[in-house]
């Protein structure tokens, strides 16, 4: 028993109060060990630098309220917005619910069913898979074939909000990439709504033999909003897995990417960015387990930080007893713009085998004055000055985005938020 | 349309001008010649407006308003140009972007409309091929990897699209081969004007070959020990900097 858990009798009647169905007993059992383990808490090297009381709080005061966000218009707007902005085969999770009614009819070679269809019961063996599985309406299974049309990226639209009562969402997607197949996904997390939300969302992507993926996340919740987020991928034989992830907006903001290289020539290259301002907390934990090889995996983050903010990044290389030939590469950097800004940064290697190229590197630094006075020698404003350099800090990352269908739109996300940076927001 | 009077600066503890008084005049074109670590640098970055440096005694004036006064971005939008000894690599800063913004931002005080993009590039490539730049510079990151060559260059071509009123030239000549420094001259050369003031910071009289100084200055520890015409810069070469020194405490 840990410290950090929910009422036993008022979580109980709200997964009891889920439908009688096909995953009815898998949420008992997850409910069970939710209820032995609880939140898992900084006292967990895991967990050091992120404290889940927030989240903890917003559940609590969710499951004595009891609320079911209504139909809201404001969402429905924000869903059209999203969708149209980027051109993209959109799926969309409203407040964790999946609706196959609500999917587009993508094609031949995409074919999408819910878990109590598929009779598909979540795992719940990691930390907030067990409230998640306990929790969850019903999950998504996508499976993508070798013949699936690439012409346009799949959109994956995780929406939450409500404006009467704290709310929870709970959302599981898991997506098979058949041998050879090639797509393109954008996961858009975005929640808007004056009420306190905690979104927690599990994505499982198994990446068969010689399958080729462009995954890009980009999280953009609203101010009060929360979320814990776990992305698993498992590679197969000389698969390639290129991810992006851009987190702007939030309060509480975890990721977990774990990645597991379980065959030999799979590649695997991440690129994050990371903007918080006042009273944001971003934390990526990524893990990337080359459990054979030769293969190779290269990850960069990079994080501006302005206001009083704080953001973790932790980056694991793993190199199991016989993956000789892996070329595993991690790196952080990291801008402050403010004294009041905090940036923990852990890199970490595990090597168990000899024939390794492993390399990290994590530097924090601040706006170079020579850059600085050059600029307003040129008549630039010190406020533009900062923003230009600031931005070209964050373009080394927005530059490799993947999905071009994305660019305008990340773009113009990412330049909003910056603005949020120079008005104010820091120093 | 420039005048420094008794101007004395210092970084930290360290004092570096020491009561200097110059007047520029517009048309002029002035050489700021000494040996290193007499405060030829420092002179320029004062007028930049640099924050490393604190005044501590005279007055600068500038088109008859206190220099002094005004923050680095308004003296360069009111015709104040400083060409960097070591141009700042600024990578991820498109050189286009600044030169657009630099242009723009100058207009817009002088409530003149800001150009497009247009007009923008006519302009730009206008001034590369006088300078003999090639076009792949404007979409590259502002000074990022450039030969030392390139970067003067460069810093010539901003100074060429801004059109400034006093053009301040900070070692411009150094590590330039032949060729370099012959279309960096002729940059200039093609900027001199009846309006326009030049201030060419210098530590050999090579650059003077090709841009015709009208008067030169020598500044040894933080003053201005001796001017003269464009003759003094070939005695300078002849004799060395001691014998200015010498003649000075004579």
């Amino acid at each position: 028993m840990t410290g950090l858990t929910l009422p036993d009798g008022a979580l109980a009647s709200a997964v009891q109060s889920l439908p009688d169905d096909s995953l009815s007993e898998n949420r008992q059992a997850a409910l069970a060990r939710f209820l032995e383990r609880g939140f898992p808490t900084t006292r967990q090297e895991d967990w050091k630098y992120t404290d889940l009381n927030t989240v903890a709080d917003i559940s609590r005061r969710w499951l004595e309220g009891g609320a079911i966000p209504a139909d809201n218009n404001a969402l429905k707007k924000e869903i059209e917005r999203i969708c149209s902005s980027v051109d993209a085969d959109w799926i969309v999770v409203e407040n964790g619910v999946v609706s196959p009614a609500a999917t587009p009819r993508i094609g031949d070679g995409i074919t999408i069913s819910t878990y109590s269809e598929s009779s598909l019961a979540p795992a719940f063996e990691v930390p907030l898979a067990d409230l998640n599985a306990a929790l969850l309406t019903d999950g998504l299974h996508i499976r993508i074939s070798v013949n699936a049309p690439d012409n346009k990226p799949l959109g994956l639209l995780f929406i939450d909000g409500s404006d009467d009562a704290p709310a929870v969402a709970q959302t599981r997607i898991s997506i098979e990439f058949d041998a050879g197949a090639k797509a393109r996904l954008v996961e858009y997390q975005a929640s808007l709504g004056t009420a306190d939300h905690y979104a927690n969302a599990i994505v499982e992507l198994g990446i068969a033999d010689d399958a080729v993926v462009d995954y890009v996340r980009v999280q953009n919740r609203a101010g009060g909003h929360s979320q814990t987020h776990r992305t698993e991928a498992r590679l197969g034989a000389r698969s390639i897995l290129r991810y992006n992830g851009f987190d702007l907006g939030g309060q509480l903001i975890r990721n977990d990417l774990d990645i597991t290289i379980g065959s030999p020539e799979a590649d695997v290259s991440v690129a994050g960015l990371y903007i918080a301002g006042e009273g944001q907390h971003i934390d990526n934990h990524v893990r990337i387990d080359h459990q054979t090889g030769p293969a190779r995996s290269a990850q960069e983050y990079r994080g501006i930080l302005g206001g009083r903010c704080r953001c973790v990044w932790n980056g694991k290389a793993i190199v199991q007893p016989g993956a000789d030939g892996t070329d595993a590469e991690q790196a952080n950097h990291n801008l402050l713009l403010s004294d009041r800004s905090e940036i923990d940064a852990k890199p970490e290697l595990e090597i168990y085998a000899d024939d390794v190229k492993c390399s990290h590197g994590t530097t924090v630094g601040q706006i170079d004055d020579n850059a600085l006075f050059y600029l307003r020698t040129r008549g630039l404003d010190e406020r533009d000055a900062i923003r230009a350099l600031t931005r070209a800090f964050g373009a080394s990352i927005v530059s490799r985005l993947s999905i071009a269908e994305l660019a305008e739109s990340l773009n113009e996300m990412v330049e909003a938020r910056l603005t949020g940076l120079s008005d104010g927001e820091s120093r | 349309m420039l005048e420094i009077t008794n101007l004395s600066a210092s970084t930290g503890d360290t004092a570096i001008l020491n009561s200097l008084s110059l007047t520029v005049n517009a048309g002029e074109v002035h050489a700021i010649m000494g040996p290193n670590g007499s405060g030829k640098s420092t002179l320029a970055l004062v007028i930049a407006g640099h924050s490393d440096y604190a005044v501590t005694a005279g007055s600068v004036t500038f088109k008859g308003k206190d220099l002094l006064q005004l923050e680095p971005e308004e003296r360069a939008r009111d015709g104040i140009f400083l060409g960097f000894q070591y141009p700042v690599e600024i990578p991820g800063v498109n050189n286009a972007y600044l030169l657009k913004a630099a242009v723009n931002a100058k207009r817009k005080h002088h409530g003149q409309e800001e150009v497009d993009a247009f007009e923008f590039l006519k302009l730009a490539r206008e001034k590369m091929a006088l300078l003999d730049m090639d076009q792949k510079f404007l979409n590259r990151g502002v000074n990022e990897g450039f030969s030392g060559g390139e970067k003067k260059r460069n810093e010539i071509l901003q100074m060429a699209m801004l059109e400034p009123d006093l053009a301040i030239l900070d070692e411009t000549d150094s590590g330039l081969d032949i060729d370099a420094l012959k279309a960096v001259a002729e940059g200039v050369n093609a900027l001199r004007d009846p309006q326009r003031a030049i201030v060419l910071v210098t530590h050999y009289q090579r650059l003077l070959d090709y841009v015709q100084p009208d008067f030169v200055h020598v500044l040894s520890g933080g003053r201005i020990l001796r001017s003269g015409d464009k003759s003094l810069a070939l005695e300078l070469e002849e004799k060395g900097y001691d014998w200015v020194k010498e003649a000075a405490n004579a």
